[in-house]
């Protein structure tokens, strides 16, 4: 049983592809993470799944119902967390849930039962008279997220759920959402450019860049696949580089290699076997290195050696800026 | 048709709770026409021979606060939409769109939101008019004259939700508003009789829904009836105004949500 499921899913803005031709499903009751820099296409799709756009072409289904011709089921089954708070400054708390409880056509008689049950489980049943204008950042995102309970969707949409929180009360936020997870039993899709958030929420992690999904699966597999050690090293210039290359790739437990001008990052298993082998081709070609650390692998690798560059790009900056140029020349 | 009730009735609920919050903007927006009711009222009082020509006896102040009453729903009711915008920049609008109610009662709540605030401030200038003088010939009249408020409001509050909607900025909307708040308003008998326009300003009036509802509002508060037109006639203009208005915000409404802002 899929609660998301969808295939060549794409949108295009005139000429820009923002989500190009995805393809994934998320099994019921998992946490699906998607993970990228800011204009990969995260948040159209996400728009897409909430039923806030429509698809250019291809097709997705929310717990079972298709955001083209049922968009009214898949609204009644879906809980949205946006990310910038929502919540109204000058109602209390406990007024911004009744809001979200006739919005989403919760029945009279349970309205007051499921409040005072979200406020319980985020911890802001003494606060909820007070009005939001008193309470601090984590709280109001609190509060949003648990608007999203109210009607105990069957699929959550979280975007970019901790995004400028301090760490302490991130931290709380990721508590909260396991906690959600466990008492509701629901699916939980989100959007996350923080590569810890992603590790430390997701059952599985989609990477997606440039409109299209790099890679699917688990953080642990993804780490594992690049092998246990990473080594990185800077090397002087020397016309023997493209040698030096490809002896590299000779060496068995190197599993890849990227290259960003004269820094290279190698994967492997087995570094401390590996490091002698490198000064013992780089002296034999006469080329010399500047420095060599080994590290362990995070998914913040993982990310790099799917696409090539870091999650903060200046590319992706500029494919943002074209982004919101082509939609402000939509609505024209 | 029952859940687009309850809809309605749960945006209105909200741009209440939102309105009863910012008490503070109540006085500042009454200050506007209560300027026009106390200045203009006063520096005019000498053009009362003019208005005696079309057979009004009473004074000149009389005679245009029912202008003023309308003045004070239209511009309410006319910048009333603009949080329409900021729920879009807010996210208010994303949440109220993925939840199961319908589009047109986004509109409509809002609507009839504004339509309620408009009236509970042409209720605060009758107020003033009766404190500086103005009189009553029946006093009961008071409720059908709200009546009016309240539906002219609804209808004008569409104009400001509709362009609310289809504006990408603030700006946009501020210079759309002001380019129809303030000829609307001039263009109607509002502050001087309809007889008095040159006849082709004569012809643009009659097609301005404000100058019926100011013609009605003077009948039901003077007991004189002015500019020939019949009192049905009025009525039957009002309630088109609505209807329409209705109509091309819920459709405009849901075009412009349902595209990317």
């Amino acid at each position: 049983m899929y609660s998301i499921e969808t295939t060549s899913l794409t949108k295009s803005f005139g000429d820009l592809v923002a989500v190009n031709d995805v393809s994934f499903s998320v099994k019921k009751g998992e946490i699906f993470g998607f993970l990228g820099p800011n204009g990969a296409g995260k948040s159209t799709t996400m728009m897409i799944f909430t039923t806030l756009l429509k698809p250019t072409s291809g097709k997705a289904l929310i717990a079972g119902f298709d955001v083209m011709k049922d968009a009214k089921h898949v609204r009644e089954n879906i809980g949205f967390v946006q990310q910038e708070t929502t919540v109204d400054e000058y109602l209390t708390g406990r007024e911004n849930l009744l809001l979200q409880s006739k919005l989403n056509h919760i029945p009279k008689n349970e309205i007051n039962k499921r409040i005072d049950e979200v406020l319980d489980l985020i911890e802001l049943s003494d606060k909820q008279h007070q009005a939001v204008v008193t309470y601090s950042g984590g709280m109001r995102k609190r509060l949003d997220i648990a608007g999203g309970l109210l009607h105990h969707p069957k699929v959550l949409f979280l975007d970019e759920p901790t995004v400028g929180l301090d760490i302490q009360t991130r931290r709380k936020i990721w508590q909260y959402i396991k906690k959600i997870h466990i008492e509701f039993d629901m699916t939980i899709f989100l959007t996350t450019h923080y590569m810890e958030e992603a590790d430390n929420l997701c059952d599985r992690i989609g990477i997606i860049d440039g409109g299209k999904i790099q890679v699917i699966d688990s953080p642990e597999n993804m780490k594992n696949a690049l092998g246990n050690e990473i080594i990185s090293l800077v090397v002087e210039n020397n016309s023997n580089h493209d040698l030096f290359l490809a002896e590299l790739k000779k060496i068995e437990f190197i599993k890849k290699i990227n290259e960003e001008n004269l820094k290279l990052i190698l994967f492997t298993s087995n570094g401390t076997e590996v490091i002698p082998k490198i000064f013992q081709i780089s002296s034999d070609l006469g080329i010399k290195i500047v420095t060599l650390s080994l590290t362990q692998p995070t998914l913040d690798d993982v990310f790099i050696s799917y696409t090539g560059h870091e999650i903060r790009d200046d590319k992706s900056k500029f494919n943002r800026k074209i982004e919101h140029a082509k939609m402000k020349r939509l609505r024209a | 048709m029952n859940s687009i009730m309850y809809d309605t009735y749960t945006i209105f609920w909200r741009e209440l709770k939102r309105y009863k919050k910012s008490r503070s903007g109540v006085l500042i927006r009454l200050i506007q026409p209560a300027i026009w009711i106390i200045v203009v009222g006063n520096i005019f009082s000498e053009t009362q021979p003019l208005i005696q020509s079309v057979g009004f006896e009473g004074e000149y102040i009389e005679f245009m606060a029912p202008g003023v009453i309308i003045l004070t729903a239209i511009f309410t009711s006319i910048f009333g939409g603009v949080n329409t915008l900021w729920d879009r920049r807010y996210g208010f609008m994303n949440k109220a769109l993925t939840s199961p109610i319908s589009r047109s009662a986004i509109a409509l709540g809002k609507m009839a939101a504004i339509s309620l605030i408009a009236a509970l401030q042409a209720s605060l200038i009758i107020g003033i008019a009766l404190a500086i003088g103005v009189t009553f010939p029946n006093p009961l009249m008071i409720i059908p004259i709200m009546g009016i408020v309240i539906l002219f409001s609804l209808g004008f509050s569409g104009i400001s939700v509709s362009l609310a909607a289809t504006a990408k900025s603030q700006e946009t909307f501020w210079g759309m508003i002001n380019l129809l708040g303030m000829p609307l308003f001039m263009l109607s008998p509002a502050l001087f009789p309809l007889e008095l326009l040159p006849n082709w300003l004569a012809v643009i009036a009659k097609l301005n829904p404000v100058t019926y509802t100011v013609l009605l509002v003077r009948e039901l508060m003077t007991g004189v009836s002015e500019g020939g037109v019949p009192i049905w006639i009025s009525i039957i203009v009002l309630f088109a105004f609505v209807i329409t208005m209705v109509a091309i915000t819920s459709y405009v409404f849901t075009r412009e949500v349902n595209k990317p802002f």
